[in-house]
């Protein structure tokens, strides 16, 4: 009996050790002290085996919440970006997590945040994590830095170089990571890993990100199978995707290649038109909401009080002179070939060019012959005629407003010719994957902004964050005597090309303290190597 | 021998187990049908054939931006050059939208793969248009495949019109063109510079081609271009 106890047991840690053994995310941070309002920057090395093409990066408080998030495209096993810091933040200790949407392990790593207006708490106490898997580097010995001195003046010339060997080289897996940023050297925070719950329904994002929900039955509350669930994304040419539920009620759309932050329409509908479902929309926060798990009292050193107070400075500097820190590279642009979803229009209407009409009922009846708009017992009714079919068509036609889909046609009765900037209608039966449209009659407004559009339960207006196209960081080519250069961060290259030697130059700011120079490098077996040099700027 | 079968069951447990996580990490298909298009209106019944296929045919069409989707039901109508496909979800005949589609192509009942391109046409009524690939290569091979409505003679058709095969042929580089073919060995040898032409006459002797029909053109086009002769255009 005790020997297949035994034996059980080893083959049980033979078959856990394996997923042990499997490679993590490696997050790092330009710095580890903030002021509530800078910027963030970051860069995460992924797993080579990761099968999500998107990581998530999220900031997140002591309670376990989210409080701001970016989502990145993983590019040869990395991805680099920023995290914009609101300046509501209340001082104290923050997480900051890489993950994707199937990861079971997070990177998290513990921040300092101080509110700008509020200063550090007068107690001097604070909270952090205990770690208890803290993520451990290997220093990099074969890489050698040259030319670095132990101090510099402000605004001087900084030169130095990256000595590889070769072979170091060949090790290492696509680019290098390199930054000089100020240190606070009484504050040393740890990089620890963390098990996240297990999702229950997976959904690998390989292009861009996954929205995702549920379709509940307002009166059952059960998730609700075949019901038709719309999302647009209004454009000049309108994005449109669908889902028709299954038995779980569950939806996703894959935003393939959308870049910042877009405002997207969710409706979901029963097509029968027998039931009012309810749009439940998945959060990030459930992966989340475990991390972390306790805590220990700190206290504040008071080297940090005052590094703080000067960085509060510096900061207010910068806001008040509205320093832009990063330059937003231009996200690809979509190619122009494309057309609606609902088709080419075989007529088009520019209202504004004819006598002015008051509402939809007169601009039907006098501009759009073949078009019926009628309101009998506070029901609207419309139709399109179909010169295929001599008839008009028995159902209901797609009625857009601004490339949204909308059902209450209420929404467009009162639009007259002053609100309506162009018409376009599709006379024939359009489809469109598994929907049909029985002719389409789509609405440009002057003031295409979707506030006719209210939300309820089964219409959801969100502004949604998806992929943070790239930045650079601004360094100025030439400073300015009379002007004040507080930069913190001197050098950022999240993806530096490995080459046998790397001269970097900069130019250090009017800040005073110490900085650190940190390059980070990920080998092919997965391990992660550094190698760091601090200098003093007086 | 209960006692090894006991110790074995939960081995297959825990193997079960973790090949059930590795199910759950394969990625999930998710892509939705985005086929646009419009409803097939059927064509008034005369003598001859408006299709290509005369059944649907299961097959592949390859959008703008390079996605693909498969295993669709396919009929290609030479009348109005145009690709219906058969949506078995709605029991519905569409006409895809020709500017949403980048080509497609479908499987014939004896196997026979036929590939078509969507392609601009610059000639006498221009316009976009679907080309069969007959060879493909710098310089193309391809046939539009088009039945016009004619009148004939009511002893053939009641109704005095037949659906009349007009198929066309051309050689096409991008940035040259089309250049008109017939499907005769003199169209063919008439692409060809006179000391080439003995070379091209030599070679399809050679590999016994004779060129009497469509099938024997594409033969001796891809036996030609194999040698590497060098074709005027």
């Amino acid at each position: 009996m005790k020997r297949r106890t035994i034996i059980l047991l080893l083959l049980f840690i033979a078959l856990t050790g394996e997923a042990q053994e499997r490679e993590h995310f490696s997050l790092f941070t330009d710095r580890d002290l903030y002021i509530s309002g800078e910027t963030l920057l970051l860069k995460v090395f992924v797993p080579a085996d990761e099968l999500s093409g998107i990581v998530n990066i999220d900031l997140i408080n002591t309670k376990g919440e989210i409080i701001t998030g970016i989502s990145k495209k993983i590019i040869d096993h990395q991805a680099d970006g920023f995290i914009d810091l609101p300046d509501s933040l209340s001082s104290g200790c923050y997480l900051i997590s890489a993950s994707t949407a199937i990861s079971t392990t997070l990177t998290v790593k513990e921040l300092y945040i101080c509110n700008r207006f509020t200063t550090l708490p007068e107690s001097n106490m604070a909270i952090r994590p205990i770690v208890n898997n803290p993520v451990i580097e290997q220093p990099a010995t074969p890489l050698q830095i040259d030319g670095l001195e132990k101090a510099y003046k402000t605004r001087g010339k900084v030169n130095f170089s990256l000595h590889l060997p070769p072979e170091f080289i060949s090790q290492i897996d696509n680019n290098l990571f390199v930054s000089v940023a100020e240190i606070a050297p009484e504050y040393s925070p740890k990089t620890f890993f963390k098990n996240a719950k297990q999702k229950t329904n997976l959904s690998i994002e390989k292009d861009g990100v996954v929205l995702e929900g549920y379709v509940n039955d307002i009166k059952t509350g059960m998730p609700f199978k075949n019901g038709i669930v719309y999302l647009s994304i209004p454009d000049t040419c309108p994005r449109f995707k669908y889902y028709i539920t299954g038995n779980d009620g569950h939806f996703k759309f894959q935003l393939d290649n959308y870049f910042g932050k877009i405002p997207v329409v969710i409706q979901g509908f029963d097509p029968e038109e027998k039931h009012l479902l309810k749009i439940v929309l998945n959060h990030r926060d459930s992966l989340i909401s475990s991390v972390p798990e306790a805590f220990e009292q700190w206290t504040i050193p008071a080297e940090l009080r005052k590094t703080t107070a000067d960085n509060i400075e510096a900061a207010n500097f910068r806001k008040i002179f509205n320093r832009q820190e990063l330059t937003v590279d231009t996200p690809p642009i979509k190619k122009p070939d494309d057309y609606p979803f609902y088709g080419l229009p075989t007529e088009v209407v520019d209202p504004q060019q004819f006598i002015e009409l008051p509402n939809f009922t007169e601009i039907s009846r006098e501009l759009l012959p073949g078009i019926k708009f009628r309101t009998y017992n506070r029901q609207s009714l419309l139709q399109v005629f179909s010169p295929v079919k001599h008839n008009y068509l028995n159902d209901k036609p797609l009625v857009l407003i601004d490339g949204i889909p909308i059902r209450d046609l209420d929404i467009i009765k009162d639009l007259g010719t002053k609100e309506i900037d162009r018409i376009e209608i599709c006379r024939d039966e359009r489809y469109y994957g598994y929907l049909k449209f029985p002719g389409v009659v789509a609405l440009n407004t002057t003031k295409p902004d979707n506030t006719r559009l209210v939300e309820s339960e089964d219409l959801v207006k969100i502004n949604l964050d998806v992929i943070q196209p790239d930045v650079t960081l601004n360094i100025p080519l030439e400073q300015r005597l009379n002007e004040l250069d507080l930069r913190k961060i001197l050098l950022w290259k999240p993806s530096l090309k490995p080459e046998q030697t790397i001269q970097l130059d900069l130019e250090s700011s009017d800040i005073i303290g110490s900085f650190k120079l940190v390059v980070h490098g990920k080998n092919k077996d997965g391990s992660v190597f550094y190698k760091e040099q601090i200098f003093e700027v007086n | 021998m209960i006692n090894r079968i006991l110790f074995i069951i939960p081995f297959f447990v825990l193997l079960a187990a973790t090949s059930l996580f590795a199910q759950e990490e394969s990625p999930i298909d998710m892509n939705a049908e985005t086929v646009k298009g419009k409803a097939f209106v059927t064509y008034p019944s005369y003598s001859g054939e408006p299709f290509l296929n005369l059944k649907f045919q299961l097959g592949e069409i390859e959008f703008l931006d390079g996605t693909k989707a498969s295993n669709l039901g396919l009929r290609y109508s030479s009348y109005r050059d145009e690709l219906i496909y058969f949506n078995e979800y709605l029991s519905d005949q569409i006409v895809i939208d020709k500017i949403s589609l980048k080509g497609f192509s479908f499987n014939e009942l004896n196997g026979e793969k036929r590939i078509f391109r969507r392609q601009n046409y610059d000639g006498f009524i221009n316009g976009e248009r679907y080309f069969e690939v007959l060879s493909d290569g710098p310089i193309s091979l391809l046939a539009y495949r088009k039945v016009d409505l004619e009148t004939c003679d009511p002893s053939f058709s009641e109704l005095g019109l037949a659906y009349k095969q007009s198929y066309s042929y051309y050689m096409f580089a991008p940035g040259k063109g089309y250049s008109l073919l017939k499907i005769n060995r003199n169209s063919l040898l008439s692409k060809f510079d006179r000391p080439n032409q003995r070379l091209v006459k030599k070679t399809l002797r050679r590999n016994r081609v004779m060129i009497t029909d469509e099938a024997s053109f594409v033969l001796a086009w891809n036996v030609i271009k194999e040698n590497g002769i060098a074709i005027n255009f």
